[in-house]
């Protein structure tokens, strides 16, 4: 039976969490997700036994993190911009050490302190690595409510698939927004030790060991060697992204997360003026859809990329279209979201006239 | 017809500023106040006395925190009174 219900994007989330089995919850409230812990610390330890932590700061949750799942634990914390940057140490070790987790950043205005407003401006941070040394996250960027909960779970499957931090790059307004969801079934806690999980050590295999301290450089190396492979084959398998009306367009909006669903309103007003226009939205932001970008730049004439940054997916989008179209930008920065109509001017000062 | 008044209270507390209230609002009498709570939003008060209850602020409102009281004002109240005859005669004005 379907079950629909009117949930905030941040409550909807922790409840996906405690359905998709989770074990381990541990965070610092911090606005605009103060509410994943608030919901998490009501419900979750009665229905399923799932241990919810207030650390003492971010830098505290993120290596309970460390230590949870690396027993093998499905655990996860979520944050928003100025404590994720908090925690980038922790996730460097983590993703040295191949330990599966689910991270969540709804994202607010930067940089320092900055506001609690909605703000994509940790694209750089979740995509190109914010922490120390060649690692990289599962980047997922949800768009709807709807999305933040099938990502909940989707995420512990390719962090156990792959053994590699996933993150759910979200922002303030999905966080806050009231939405319709459908929620998936109550699972079971899953009780299968992984071959990897430091448990105990039975007589009957070599003890585990998680650490990412290697003094010897040619070990380190190898490591390295193993972990790109492993970004490599992440990268041919995992590619996510949505296509809305790009087959005869000639103009191209790309965005992701909340600002898709703007172009896409954006893309609707402009056809209505006659100009073609649709909307490329990257779901996974690690691994990055170059290749189609690629394709869609043979018979598109222009792409205009909008953010709530400065143009961080720009620079992914340009390396996408590799200078066979014309590659704008429109972004609005600080915690403030673009219109739909300032989009379409945009559009129309861009590219009417010179391109269509 | 008889003139309802209205008058709403808003936990303030639990508001995210979303605004969408002070456009549903037919007498605008919604604002943002620039003061903010603890999370950190601004929250909405009212800056007007002429709330009908019609109660559009509270059906939009995604949280639900808004609370809205109705009076309804059967009585015609009196909108002058003559003095000085016999006995005062309070003067009422259609409905």
């Amino acid at each position: 039976m379907r079950e629909l219900k009117l949930m905030k994007g941040n409550e909807a989330m922790a409840e996906a969490a405690i359905r998709c089995g989770c074990d381990a919850y541990f965070g610092y409230p911090i606005t605009p997700q103060s509410e994943v812990l608030e919901y998490l610390s009501n419900e979750a330890h009665k229905r399923t036994g799932m241990v919810v932590l207030q650390a003492e700061s971010e830098v505290a949750a993120i290596n309970m993190i460390y230590g949870a799942a690396g027993a093998g634990k499905r655990a996860m914390t979520s944050s928003s911009s100025p404590g994720m940057s908090l925690m980038q140490e922790g996730i460097s070790y983590i993703a040295c050490a191949e330990i599966p987790c689910l991270l969540v950043n709804v994202m607010r205005g930067g940089p320092g302190l900055g506001t609690i407003q909605p703000s994509q401006g940790d694209y750089f941070q979740a995509v190109k690595g914010g922490g120390h040394g060649d690692y990289k996250l599962i980047v997922l960027a949800p768009s709807t409510v709807q999305e933040m909960v099938d990502f909940v779970k989707l995420s512990f499957e390719l962090a156990f698939k792959w053994r590699n931090p996933v993150m759910i790059l979200s922002d303030g307004a999905l966080g806050q927004m009231m939405e319709k969801v459908e929620l998936f079934e109550q699972q079971e806690r899953i009780k299968t030790i992984e071959s990897w999980a430091t448990v105990g050590k039975p007589e009957t295999r070599e003890r585990n060991v998680h650490t990412s301290l290697h003094m010897d450089p040619e070990k380190m190396e190898e490591i390295n060697i193993h972990l790109q492979a492993k970004y490599k084959a992440i990268e041919d398998e995992e590619l996510r992204f949505e296509k809305i009306n790009c087959d005869d367009a000639d103009i191209i909006l790309t965005g992701f997360g909340l600002v898709a669903r703007i172009c896409q309103k954006a893309a609707s007003l402009a056809r209505e003026r006659g100009i073609k226009v649709g909307v490329f939205r990257p779901i996974t932001l690690f691994p990055f859809p170059y290749a189609e970008l690629n394709k869609l730049a043979d018979h598109a004439k222009g792409f205009l990329d909008v953010e709530m940054n400065a143009g961080q997916m720009l620079e992914d989008v340009k390396l996408g279209v590799n200078g066979k179209a014309r590659v704008e930008f429109y972004g609005r920065m600080g915690g403030v979201i673009p219109s739909p109509e300032e989009i379409l001017a945009k559009i129309e000062e861009k590219f009417v006239g010179e391109l269509v | 017809m008889a003139k309802v008044k209205g008058d709403i209270l808003i936990d303030i507390e639990r508001c995210k500023g979303c605004e969408l209230c002070a456009v549903a609002c037919p007498q605008d009498s919604l604002k943002l106040s620039q003061k903010i709570n603890s999370k950190g939003y601004h929250f909405i008060v009212k800056i007007e006395d002429n709330c009908t209850g019609c109660t559009n602020c509270a059906l939009v409102c995604p949280e639900g925190i808004i609370k809205v009281y109705r009076k309804t004002l059967n009585k015609k109240e009196p909108v002058a009174t003559i003095s000085n005859v016999s006995k005062d005669i309070n003067i009422t004005v259609g409905t």
